[in-house]
């Protein structure tokens, strides 16, 4: 395997005094391969941008280190690191036409007018900016402004990438067309990056790999498919997606798969962690296109149907189970099923592939 | 203005809404009246009388006053204090606003208190200690050379009006988004890049507004000067002089012309960068995050003028407390009540004369200011724009300048007020309110205009008409800014001395004025003990309305969450 590009060592950042300290980034290690895009994924609050700033210089770590291409960042100021950012507000001096906000680094660098000229033209070529060059900030749209702050970073060719939640001033649908370019962009490019965002949709559409941070804490690093469909812990598996969490006991276990009793019923499910034994508590985790209502029947889960919605490609049903636990599940094609309204006494099939279970959590 | 292009048609429509409420209307009439009768008229009787010579329309006052160099001298003399304390204070003032926005610097709390306590404090108090630490039988005495005259008043006048240059940049500072240093540190600039490329382009707007606003401070000043000046004589004091010493109103209202011109000037620059400021924040919410980690070259220099600037100014203010006490000062250091004594003996009336009228005008300032800045964002009528000028006119305009006006307005009867007001205390009150007015108004067009009007049409459309919506819709919501608006009111009232030096009388008279007396009579002691008492009873006033507001304000909590 390849070096990794980009590396966090026992990261640390804790604030405010000894009694009274916070650990907002809490001993993390990453390695992140070249070319690379890794989103930083989680609620606010859990450190994920302490990280990127740390990254970048503008927090000083508490303890331990990041190196960029086997090069240690904590002796170098930020000014002097080989990273940009993009900003949430994008951070575009307001005092200075587009070009001149592009061309600032280069000049910082000194370097001469027609190099600067040649760089940042071909830059707003790339990123669609054409003659916007003179063009004051507060004259473009949001999604313009967020280009040229991309732009901006994007010149000074560094070996990082930092994303600050970049997409959350834009409106909903301009969101997802940007983030769609970024990606395409990255690949192009081929710059290693690092991309922090709070928005789940996002980080899965953009990503190469996914870390889901919580409390200052890793919890995952995977690509968003392993993610999704084998999270390590309950609060993975709620956070990325929606899930079901059901209580169930081991039955037997064999190389493949477990054999589950969940509510007097037998459910199957693939065998994914190895330290799962027979007779231990675990949770199923069971997204709601992981469950189909049927007529019920002897062998399955029995539930009340409470509310039905249909949605043309989809039917979405909340079943109440007899342990008043209440399920959410989403039929797709529901021209292709029986459908049920509230009320109805339905029997519940679990898709064995898809379902992952996960030992009970202390 | 966005509602100049209005119709006639439309403007008949406002008439006939206004018939409509009448209690609207008949405001409306009031306050009109009351602002030409002790805004306008005063300022233009100023200015008729410095036209006028022997009865007619003359410029000869002017071509008299302009040839001699007894009366240029102070002219030239205005400008170069304006122009050294406006630099020096505005420096003074950036240095504090940088470390209080841009550093993480240690007890910020205090340097702010300290920073902005001359603000609250008699404006002739720095003067004061400016005597009693420099002065002939000063600590130390001829340590800075003749302190009456340029240098001393410089000194005090940039610690009286470095707040003002403090407080306007720390609002320009706290508007420059960190996240812009941030990215060019990103883009490899340096501090002192940062600093050049970034800060001072996007700041110069408001440190130029904030240097004008010292000028026309350090302009209009008139308590430090009469004390300190000396030979070095100011227009603001010579108009004074002209008038209560000589008994020349035309000499003296040229004067004051020549100290309204510059200073209405210096202000309409200041009103029209401000509503320039194109470079504020441009996109998205500011992050709150800062940079840290500052170097220590940047950090120590910063950091040591502001603890050296605070120590002066609480060595200044620590030399009135300790003159107050001694039995001679320079002389006989033994610690004594006796200046207490003295100066509440000689100055009771002087002081609960002062009180009386601050306690009431207060209240109808606070009430007023807020009526007016309701009926100038909210309603529309003939004469807005007339109303929202005039109502902001003794802003700007020079405190001697105003006095002077209202006693060549109120001496005699006239007809737009039958009776003598002058020696009266109303004529004091009268012009205390309509000359806090303005702040007033201010504060409370900004607090207006944060609350969405479409709540006050709900109430209109349930059936209140305007005035009950005013009671009991928009009242609550500023009350904030009322109460801010009271302790400004009451703080300049207390304070007040260059416009209210020329009203006052035997009859009622005014603490400030007391203090000049004793400092005229070199009873620098009981001067003082007097400027303590006042600024006791200040911080004690603001403190209470400050409970008032906490409590109000766990009230109005619900209101934030309306917005």
């Amino acid at each position: 395997m390849k070096e990794a590009y980009l590396e966090l060592k026992d990261l640390t950042k804790s604030f405010g005094s000894d009694s009274d300290k916070v650990m907002a980034v809490d001993h993390i290690n990453l390695q992140v391969k070249e070319g690379d895009l890794v989103t930083l994924l989680g609620p606010s609050g859990c450190g994920k941008t302490t990280t990127l700033r740390m990254i970048a210089g503008f927090h000083t770590p508490t303890c331990g280190d990041v190196y960029i291409d086997g090069v240690s960042m904590n002796q170098i100021p930020p000014n002097k690191r080989p990273t940009a950012m993009v900003f949430q507000n994008y951070a575009l001096f307001p005092h200075m036409t587009v070009f001149e906000n592009i061309a600032y680094g280069l000049r910082i660098r000194k370097e001469s007018n027609e190099e600067v000229k040649r760089k940042v033209d071909d830059i707003m070529n790339l990123i669609g900016l054409e003659n916007l060059g003179d063009r004051q900030p507060r004259q473009l749209s949001g999604g313009q402004q967020q280009r040229v702050s991309l732009a901006r970073a994007l010149v000074m060719e560094p070996k990082v990438l930092l994303f600050d939640e970049p997409l959350s001033n834009l409106d909903a649908k301009l969101r997802v067309s940007t983030r769609l370019e970024i990606r395409k962009l990255q690949q192009r490019v081929g710059i290693t990056s690092v991309y922090v965002t709070h928005d789940q949709e996002e980080a899965m559409t953009l990503s190469d790999k996914v870390v889901i941070m919580d409390r200052g804490l890793i919890q995952q690093v995977g690509s968003p498919a392993e993610i999704y469909s084998h999270p390590v812990n309950r609060f993975v598996a709620g956070f990325i997606g929606k899930a079901n969490f059901l209580r169930a006991v081991v039955e037997t276990v064999d190389a493949q798969q477990l054999l589950l009793r969940f509510l007097g019923k037998k459910i199957v499910a693939p065998r994914w962690n190895k330290e799962i034994k027979a007779g231990e508590e675990v949770l199923i985790v069971a997204r709601p296109e992981s469950i189909l209502p049927e007529h019920p029947s002897e062998a399955l889960v029995e539930g009340v149907v409470v509310n039905s919605v249909y949605f043309g490609s989809q039917m979405l049903y909340e079943v109440e189970l007899p342990d008043r636990t209440v399920l959410q599940i989403e039929v797709a094609d529901p021209q292709y099923h029986p459908i049920f309204s509230q009320g109805h006494k339905v029997g519940l099939a679990f898709k064995d592939r898809s379902l992952h279970v996960l030992p009970m959590e202390g | 203005m966005k509602h100049q292009g209005r119709s006639h048609i439309q403007r008949i429509n406002e008439i006939k809404k206004l018939i409509q409420e009448p209690f609207l209307l008949i405001s409306i009439l009031v306050i009109f009246y009351l602002l030409i009768l002790f805004v306008i008229f005063p300022i233009y009787q100023v200015f008729k009388t410095s036209l006028s010579y022997e009865g007619h329309f003359s410029l000869k006052n002017y071509s008299d006053v302009l040839r001699q160099s007894y009366y240029i001298r102070p002219l030239f003399n205005s400008m170069i204090l304006g122009v050294l304390v406006a630099t020096i204070g505005t420096f003074v003032g950036f240095v504090f606003a940088y470390a209080i926005t841009r550093t993480p610097m240690k007890a910020k709390g205090a340097f702010r208190l300290i920073a902005t306590f001359p603000m609250v404090s008699p404006p002739f108090v720095v003067a004061l200690a400016c005597i009693l630490l420099f002065g002939r039988s000063g600590i130390f005495a001829g340590a800075i050379g003749n302190i009456y005259g340029l240098t001393g008043l410089t000194i005090v006048e940039v610690i009286a009006y470095a707040p003002t240059a403090f407080l306007a940049l720390v609002g320009v500072l706290q508007a420059i988004d960190p996240a812009l240093e941030e990215a060019a540190m990103d883009c490899g600039a340096s501090r002192i890049k940062i600093f050049k490329t970034i800060i001072l382009p996007l700041a110069t707007p408001g440190i130029v507004s904030a240097w004008l606003l010292v000028f026309i401070q350090s302009l209009a000043d008139f308590g430090n000067p009469m004390i300190l000046s000396g030979d070095f004589s100011v227009l603001s004091v010579q108009a004074y002089l002209q008038i209560t010493g000589m008994y020349d109103l035309a000499r003296g209202s040229t004067l004051a012309i020549l100290l309204l011109i510059p200073t209405v000037i210096a202000f309409y620059l200041q009103k029209y960068l401000l509503s320039k400021k194109s470079y504020v924040t441009v996109t998205g919410k500011p992050t709150s995050a800062t940079i840290k980690n500052l170097e220590w070259y940047i950090k120590y220099p910063v950091y040591a003028f502001c603890i050296m600037f605070a120590l002066i100014v609480l060595l200044f203010y620590s030399m009135v407390v300790w003159g107050s006490f001694q039995k001679l000062w320079g002389i006989d250091a033994t610690l004594t009540l006796r200046n207490y004594v003295q100066m509440w003996r000689v100055g009771k009336n002087y002081i609960l004369d002062s009180l009386y009228i601050s306690v009431i005008i207060t209240p109808i300032t606070g009430i007023l200011s807020m009526f007016i800045a309701y009926l100038i964002t909210r309603k529309q009528f003939f004469g807005r724009n007339a109303m929202e000028f005039s109502s902001m006119l003794t802003f700007a305009v020079p405190g001697t300048v105003v006095g002077i006006g209202y006693i060549l307005a109120f001496n005699t009867p006239s007809p737009l007020m039958p009776v003598t007001l002058t020696g009266t205390g109303f004529i004091i009150m009268a012009l205390l309110v309509f000359r806090n007015l303005p702040v007033g108004i201010r504060n409370g067009v900004a607090a207006i205009e944060q609350i969405d009007p479409s709540i006050e049409e709900a109430s209109i459309d349930l059936g209140a008409d305007s005035g009950l919506t005013f009671r009991k819709i928009t009242l609550p919501m500023i009350t904030p800014a009322f109460f801010s608006g009271l302790a400004n009111c009451f703080v300049r009232s207390m304070t007040a001395i260059s416009a209210i030096i020329f009203v006052v009388s035997g009859k009622w008279n005014f603490i400030t004025v007391a203090v000049l007396g004793f400092v005229d009579n070199s009873q620098y002691a009981q001067a003082a003990a007097m400027s303590l008492l006042l600024i006791a009873i200040v911080l004690l006033a603001l403190g209470l309305i400050k409970l008032a507001t906490d409590r109000m304000g766990r009230g109005m909590q619900s209101s934030s969450i309306i917005e």
